[in-house]
């Protein structure tokens, strides 16, 4: 694999994750991390929204006219969004989920990093590498959900993936950690921990 | 290719837009046999988890074929009545051919008890009785973003509620979903009655219901609104008097008459907590039918 492809796939996980780095997708991230299963669920479709949609419109890419190109994008996003709801509806293990995360599968198409890397990618590159961005920052962006999960339903119900862990032990369930705004101090501990090591990204 | 030309432009957009369309009408109707399905369990788990055969994670436990299963063995009478309180038509109670009302039948119902352009008959509503003595009915109505549904039990005097359980479409998370998330929500209707001589058949209050001198609601047909979810809980609260008022005379008529010894220490409590104030007014109304 070449060094270009290589970095298209890991600047996102870290050097340029979508959430601590360009800030997008805040929103989402601070509804479905309550728990762990959510988080995944959301992580995956995500993943696939963001990688499929980015190779269906690098394929058009030199079809589209370009005073329409947001609503071809949004078309096609729109269309993977509604394909990954009623897949997640149809089957018994998924349902429940999808019923859990209500409105935010359907939210994905309003998340800033799909639109954003078809706009600033998949639009000016070869479908190979503009699949792979899509999925690589589908994946750094459920890598963050996945970590605010873990804290998330650790300490705010005593469990991870539904499983008792620290309630064996007498702990009490934290009800702040549950709610959104804990969500939000514990990004922003995450962005603070990036930055330290990650001094480049330091404003002078 | 000049792809900025007029023509061009109009032709590639209705070409896509056409294309997603017949895809994703594909898939729909490929998946919808599914769908249905789980649609299915999801509304017995709701029945189920309103008549307190369980919590509804407890229920939820269960497989669809499961959750199938389990109400086929509890439930002893499933049908149809008028807003007379007639039966009209019986309801399906076999394992393989379930009938039960989700949120579609529902909406057709809803139509037509409120009349108007979108009615396509007279309403037909369902009343499903378990073998715990519960009767279950169901509600439906409009939240804050889109629809709103839940099914009530009550318990076998036809007036207090055994409990709840309900469900929206789009209610905003956090706030509005808690009617359906909140099991501390759905367990303040628990004892409650509700009152079917008025219109207001049951009220979510802003500014608290009336309590007794533990903080517990009294028995009477008022609970606390959810805060923060203003427009939900006045759409759960007109859901439930629209539907419940159509269920009146069914509930009024089958009620147990009172010569149970049981049932007359019954409504003497219930004139005691009438002394709490503003709810006398209620409560009388309630002992003079019951006498």
């Amino acid at each position: 694999m070449d060094a270009k492809l290589k970095e298209t796939i890991l600047n996102p996980i870290f050097k340029g994750n979508p959430i601590t780095v360009l800030v997008l997708g805040i929103c989402s991230s601070l509804a479905v991390t309550v728990t762990l299963k959510g988080a995944l669920v959301m992580t995956l479709s995500v993943i696939v929204v963001c990688g499929i949609s980015s190779l269906i419109l690098s394929l058009l890419r030199n079809t589209i006219p370009g005073r329409v190109r947001i609503i071809v994008q949004l078309v096609v996003v729109a269309m993977m969004v509604i394909l990954v709801d009623q897949i997640l509806k149809s089957f018994e293990a998924t349902y429940a989920i999808d019923k859990q995360l209500s409105v935010y599968i359907g939210l994905i198409i309003t998340n800033c990093i799909v639109m954003g890397r078809i706009e600033a990618f998949a639009l000016g590159n070869k479908p190979w590498p503009s699949f792979l961005d899509g999925v690589a920052n589908g994946a750094g962006y459920g890598l963050i959900l996945l970590v605010v999960a873990f804290f998330r339903e650790l300490l705010g119900s005593g469990t991870l993936f539904g499983v008792d862990i620290l309630g064996r032990f007498g702990y009490v369930p934290n009800n702040l950690v549950i709610l959104p705004p804990f969500a939000l101090i514990l990004l922003g501990c995450i962005v603070w921990a990036q930055r330290a090591v990650q001094k480049d990204l330091q404003e002078k | 290719m000049n792809t900025n030309n007029n023509v061009y432009t109009v032709i590639y957009t209705t070409a896509i837009v056409v294309v997603v369309a017949a895809l994703l009408a594909f898939v729909s109707q490929s998946l919808k046999a599914r769908q249905e399905a789980n649609e299915k369990a999801e509304t017995i788990s709701q029945m189920l988890t309103s008549a307190q055969y369980g919590s509804k994670a407890e229920i939820d436990l269960l497989s669809n074929n499961q959750k199938l299963d389990k109400y086929a063995q509890e439930i002893d009478q499933a049908f149809l009545i008028d807003r007379e309180g007639n039966v009209v038509d019986s309801l399906s109670i076999d394992r393989e051919d379930l009938k039960v009302y989700g949120p579609k039948e529902l909406k057709r119902e809803n139509y037509n008890i409120k009349g108007g352009a979108n009615a396509t008959g007279d309403a037909h509503i369902p009343v499903f009785i378990f073998k715990n003595g519960r009767t279950v009915v169901p509600i439906y109505g409009a939240g804050l973003w889109g629809p709103i549904w839940g099914y009530i039990s009550f318990e076998a005097d036809k007036a207090t509620i055994g409990g709840a359980y309900f469900d929206h479409e789009s209610e905003t998370a956090g706030l509005g979903s808690k009617i359906k998330d909140d099991p501390s929500f759905q367990a303040e209707f628990v004892g409650e009655k509700a009152d079917f001589s008025s219109p207001n058949v049951f009220d979510i209050v802003k500014g608290g219901a009336p309590k007794d001198a533990d903080g517990k609601s009294v028995t009477d047909n008022k609970i606390d609104a959810i805060t923060g979810a203003t427009m939900t809980s006045q759409g759960l609260d007109a859901a439930i008097d629209t539907w419940l008022a159509a269920y009146a005379k069914y509930f009024t008529a089958n009620a147990p008459k009172k010569e149970h010894c049981g049932n007359c220490q019954h409504g003497h409590q219930h004139g005691g907590h009438g002394e709490h104030g503003e709810e006398g007014g209620h409560h009388h109304h309630h002992q003079h039918e019951e006498e």
